[in-house]
């Protein structure tokens, strides 16, 4: 068993709903496996929001709540001392609080910034994935049915963009959702197998308008847009905005931007996805 | 003592509280079991599409625990500390309001005071001298809402009613009645089952000014995000227009236009012009259903008495938006199928809210009438109600007279207040400070269109000036505007006495001679359903805003934190002090109270008392996919009466409420009632704000303040108590024990005022001072600085004085840069999005702390030696100790 928790940033509004949910569940009370978190400074699931624009022509929000991504591998167990971080058999990973006492090392080691450091305590402190609810039979047990406790954080969701369960099962919730999205491993830690999985987190998009002739005031409907890079070539047409945007292409590339519309001279442009880029109100001409 | 799971239902939604021995572990959202009903299904293009089996909150309900245990709860009752209780109730200090600090008081002393001071003063100056108000929904349930206790109690005293604006919609309220009727719910149109509609056909969705992803169906929690999540996979294309590209818009925008604030009338008529030049407009409809189209058509085309035509490149220049883009507007709008409209429930944007909003709210209404509204598709909609509901099953809302404890049938004796004078919210400061006002409208003008043309006059010939005011939960100094009035006003000897009521120590709280803790609806009983403002009130079925319909037993789950009392207790002492407490209670407790609501409605023929309490909530049963539908508006376009659950007589004949029963372009009741209101013309028309872009005051605050209704808040009531939410990067920061409001800029007039993202900055014009930090993006139109409004925080940096250069707020209070007047003479609602200002960058010092927390803190330690501090709450581990505390207690 692997429990964790997959995370859709396309239908995540960051409306907190997370975020207040785990303070309200760690904020002031020490738990089997944990110490209180404070009621300030910390954020086990850290909403984090990203404006991906250069223009106001074309403004996008990323949102990716962030809590510990519970590494297969964690770099921070690595770095700890007196085995005070261990992963448990289902695979979620724990702070011991006793045991991590002055290893602030702890902190510095995690990738994603998700580890916090008490100051008071001298303790490194995380996400738990609510495993000491998980652990306890008499929660929720009204509801009669165990598959209803879940971590509060995806409880607490409104909208499914978080979902939980046994990844190694390939009926789970989980395992569905991953299945049918797309998985964006955080940057940071690319290449490692985590608990947390990270959909549809978007990486770089090009964007423009076109326009007929200045004079004419009239956007330019279903004009081609090509994109060219080293890895690939993009098209898209314009819509009845005259706009043209290409999504999700790789990060820090090259791009040579042609425009063509029937009667009209074709225009070339180019841009690169150093980050995400408006390229312009394109006028074409005869 | 075993963990024990209680539930209620706030502003934010309903939740299950978890507590053990005496005191709340957790909040959740309510998880439905086996026995609860089935969702609806709607099929629609091949799917089908159901809620989960759960009820959704909003962040903020998740925050009620740490609401409770607030680190400004009023903990005990309290008397100022320089007030003098002399017996002409004259020479009481009462200049030193707002900066004085308190003593503690016990609850005999502090209700024997309130009632000798109500007795004196009304056996003085009579009944009339006495006024009170509240602020809305502080607090959920039918028990304690503003208009069941509070209005049994100030009903059978007699006083002067100081009547609501509807602060929230203004502009459609005052404006769009006058276009398509519907005065009976303020302006909105009606939704039902228009959720099933838009999944079968709408193409387009025109979100103008609308975040519903922040207003959140006003109380409906966070219940329809999927739905807009599924009408996106659908491929319906979302046009979000607003000078703010609000939190929605930045996340399922297809296209977002942003109009320089006040001037979305203009883009409106310029797509008239397109689709009036263009002939792509539903004539026969028109021809069929409208009133004197011809004569708006010459104005639009530029053949009315201005001569000026009102295309693109005219919109353009007002609005800042190319007039290419104007035209790709106004083509994709009649090309697909499109619903839309404006804010929560289609007229509640901030757009309502300027100086020409009730004109905006009228040529909107025309746009969806050229369109033909009511076919399928096509629609004022905007993705927030119209869920199936059962409209036969019944409780009762709020606003509904039928469950109110201050009327029949809930209670044996309805209430009726024998004081005939009023007050008006917006005004209230010049109408104490001058001791003389004039003003038409009866606030909510829900019955009648006549109603808004009333004439007021206070004092009421005959009547006495008020000289005591009684103020109950939530702070206006944050969401009324010009704050600085409401200053001037709480400091004036005219008023000889001043009590306040709340849970928190709020902005207002701190001016009061007396101070009365109220405890919050975890602490006390009381009974509500989800998102019902009254079936037969102003937001009739507002519940089609849910998933799911579902009545809560609101619990006590745990005893009322320090000396604080539910209010109806409180009401219920006075009552007594004041020979009317039997009259009051009817014998009543709370619970038995709670009883009555479950006995007069349907709920009682569908659980039984003993399971509705035990369970703690009941779901309507869904009806499934042969359930009647009552499609908003389908009535009218096709031609039958009105079928739909809210109608008037009129509609029974297929009529709309004009007075011609059809779409007036010409408004017969504005050529009836006031043929020379400078506002709203005759034919609607875009009109330059009297504080806007073509005032000579922009030559000196050239920058627009827009403050829509708020993402971090419901009101002023959660953002203030609640320091967690603080951290959140979009909503404050919190530097030195403040947190300071959020104020975004656009990064080109940044550069030229050389401010930096995260830079304190001070907001400011002829009213007054308030300092924010920036956030320097392109969500913002140039000309303009967006920040909440409804600032449930309010801190001068000297207490008690008003806001100036010398002396700037630190809350977050934006609207004391807002024109405290009226939109205009004859139209009675307030415009904060009309507002100029300037902005540069702070370079004095910050304070330390938030400048009121010493007064709390002096009072709790007056009582317990080992009480905690404000900042031992907000930062330390003052709620754990306030928690061992009761635990120790209980042990």
């Amino acid at each position: 068993m692997r429990l964790g928790i997959a995370i859709d940033s396309r239908m995540c509004m960051a409306c907190y709903c997370c975020f207040t949910a785990c303070k309200d569940e760690h904020a002031g009370f020490d738990t089997a496996l944990s110490k209180a978190q404070p009621q300030m400074g910390q954020f086990w699931i850290d909403i984090r929001e990203t404006e991906r624009s250069d223009s106001s022509r074309r403004v996008k929000v990323s949102t990716v709540p962030t809590p510990c991504s519970h590494c297969q591998e964690p770099a921070c167990a690595k770095a700890a001392k007196d085995g005070a971080i261990y992963k448990r058999s289902d695979g979620i990973v724990i702070i011991d609080p006793e045991k991590s006492k002055g290893q602030k090392a702890i902190v510095d080691a995690c990738p994603i910034h998700a580890v916090y450091w008490n100051e008071e305590y001298q303790i490194p402190q995380k996400c738990t994935m609510c495993a000491e609810l998980l652990d306890d039979p008499s929660y929720l047990a009204y509801l009669g049915d165990p598959k209803l406790k879940k971590p509060r954080c995806v409880e607490a969701c409104p909208n499914n963009a978080m979902f939980f369960g046994d990844l190694d099962d390939p009926n789970s919730d989980i395992s569905k959702a991953i299945a049918a999205n797309k998985i964006t491993q955080l940057r940071e830690l690319e290449g490692q197998a985590t608990n947390v999985v990270h959909l549809n987190v978007p990486t770089r998009y090009l964007a423009g308008t076109v326009y007929l002739p200045e004079e004419l005031e009239e956007v330019a409907i279903g004009a081609s847009v090509t994109l060219k890079g080293k890895g690939g070539t993009y098209t898209t047409t314009t819509n009845y905005f005259g706009d043209w945007e290409i999504e999700d292409l790789p990060i820090d590339e090259k791009f040579d931007i042609t425009i063509t519309h029937e009667n009209y001279k074709p225009i070339t442009l180019s841009a690169a996805t150093d980050s995400d880029h408006y390229v312009g109100q394109t006028f074409l001409s005869k | 003592m075993a963990e024990k799971v209680t539930h209620s239902i706030c502003v934010g939604g309903p939740i299950a509280i978890h507590s053990e021995n005496g005191v709340i572990r957790r909040v959740r959202p309510i998880i439905f079991d086996k026995d609860d009903p089935q969702p609806w299904v709607i099929e629609a293009r091949g799917n089908k599409y159901s809620p989960y089996r759960k009820t959704t909150t909003a962040f903020i309900a998740l925050t009620e625990k740490n609401r409770a245990y607030s680190y400004d709860r009023i903990r005990y009752p309290m008397i100022r500390e320089d007030f003098v209780e002399t017996p002409d109730g004259q020479n009481r200090n009462a200049d030193n309001r707002g900066k004085s600090g308190y003593r503690k008081a016990t609850w005999d002393e502090a209700l024997d005071l309130v009632a000798r001071e109500t007795k004196r003063i009304q056996s003085r100056y009579g009944k009339e001298a006495v006024t009170a108000i509240t602020s809305s929904h502080h607090s959920w349930g039918v028990l304690g809402y503003k208009l069941s206790a509070f209005a049994r109690f100030f009903r059978m005293l007699g006083y002067t009613q100081l009547q609501d604006n509807p602060d929230s919609w203004e502009g459609f309220t005052w404006g769009a009645p006058h276009t398509y009727g519907y005065y009976w719910r303020l302006g909105g149109t009606e939704a039902f089952d228009l959720l099933e509609d838009a999944l079968q056909n709408v193409e387009t969705m025109i979100m103008w000014s609308h975040d519903p992803d922040t207003t959140r169906g006003g109380y409906a929690a966070n219940e329809s995000t999927m739905w807009r999540h599924w009408l996106d996979d659908l491929g319906v294309q979302f046009i979000y227009i607003d000078p703010f590209n609000n939190f929605s818009s930045v996340k399922q925008a297809d296209k977002w236009l942003a109009p320089r604030p006040g001037t979305d009338a203009a883009l409106c008529e310029a797509i008239a012009y397109v689709w009036m030049t263009e002939g792509s407009y539903d004539k026969e409809y028109i021809a069929k259903h409208g009133h004197r189209f011809d004569e708006w058509q010459d104005y639009i085309l530029g053949n009315g008495a201005d001569r000026l035509p009102k295309s693109p490149k005219w919109a353009e220049r007002e609005t800042g938006i190319p007039a290419a883009d104007i035209k790709a507007l106004a083509r994709r709008w009649a090309q697909t199928k499109t619903m839309g409209g404006s804010g929560l429930r289609g007229g509640f944007g901030g757009v309502c809210r300027t100086a020409n909003g009730t004109e905006f709210a009228r040529v909107m209404v025309s746009l969806f009438a050229m369109q033909g509204m009511g076919k399928p598709g096509q629609n004022i909609w905007v993705g927030t109600t119209g869920a199936p509901m059962d409209y036969n099953f019944w409780f009762g809302g709020y606003s509904d007279p039928l469950s109110q404890i201050a009327n029949q049938p809930i209670a044996d004796k309805t209430a009726v207040n024998c004081v005939t004078q009023k007050l008006y919210r917006p005004n209230l400061p010049d109408a104490i400070l001058d001791g003389h006002y004039e003003w038409y409208g009866e606030g909510f003008c829900g019955g009648g269109i006549d109603l808004e043309f009333t004439e007021h006059v206070y004092p009421e010939p005959g009547c006495s000036e008020v000289h005591m005011f009684y103020r109950y939960g939530g702070t206006f100094m944050g969401s009324m505007l010009d704050t600085n009035k409401w200053v001037k006003m709480y400091r004036s000897p005219k008023l000889e006495f001043i009590v306040n009521q709340d849970i928190h120590f709020h902005g207002e709280s701190r001016f009061a001679d007396v101070i009365l803790p109220a405890c919050t609806n975890l602490e006390r009983y009381d009974i509500g359903e989800l998102c019902n403002s009254g079936n037969g009130g102003y937001q009739s079925h507002s519940q089609t805003g849910n998933n799911w319909q579902i009545v809560v037993f609101q619990d006590k789950a745990i005893e009322p934190l320090w000396d604080s009392r539910s209010d109806y207790w409180i009401f219920a002492e006075l009552a007594k002090r004041l020979g009317f407490g039997e009259d009051y209670s009817e014998g009543r407790d709370e619970l038995a109270w709670c009883k009555r609501f479950w006995e007069k409605s349907d709920l009682r023929d569908k659980i039984s008392w003993e399971d509705f309490t035990k369970k703690g909530y009941y779901v309507a049963g869904i009806p499934g996919t042969e359930r009647e539908r009552h499609y908003g508006f389908r009535w009218f376009a096709e031609g039958y009466p009105c079928d739909t659950p809210n109608h008037k007589p009129f509609q029974e004949e297929g009529k709309l409420g004009t007075f011609t029963g059809k779409f007036e372009f010409v408004s017969e009741s504005m050529l009836y009632y006031a043929p020379d209101d400078e506002v709203r013309t005759p034919i609607a028309t875009y009109k330059p704000s009297w504080e806007g872009h073509h005032s000579i005051k922009a030559k000196k605050f050239p920058f627009h303040l827009i403050t829509p209704h708020p993402r971090f808040d419901y009101h002023t009531q959660h953002n203030s108590s609640t320091p967690w939410i603080w951290e959140i990067p979009e909503n404050r920061k919190y530097i030195a024990g403040n947190p300071y409001l959020i104020a975004r800029i656009h990064p080109e007039k940044a550069a030229e005022k050389g401010i930096k993202d995260g830079d304190i900055v001070e907001l400011f014009n002829e009213r007054g001072s308030v300092l924010c930090v920036a956030r320097v993006t392109y969500r913002v139109e140039v000309n303009t600085i967006h920040a909440y409004g409804s600032s449930g925080i309010y801190n001068p940096t000297v207490p008690g004085e008003i806001s100036t250069h010398e002396n700037p707020d630190i809350g977050g209070c934006v609207n004391i840069l807002s024109p405290g007047r009226l939109i205009g003479d004859k139209v009675p609602g307030m415009a904060p999005n009309s507002t100029l200002l300037d902005i540069c960058k702070w370079e004095g010092a910050l304070p330390q702390g938030q400048y009121f927390e010493s007064k709390l803190d002096a009072v709790a330690k007056e009582a317990d030696p080992d009480a905690e501090t404000c900042f031992e709450i907000i930062e330390g581990h003052g709620f754990e100790a306030i928690q061992a505390k009761v635990r120790a207690k209980q042990a």
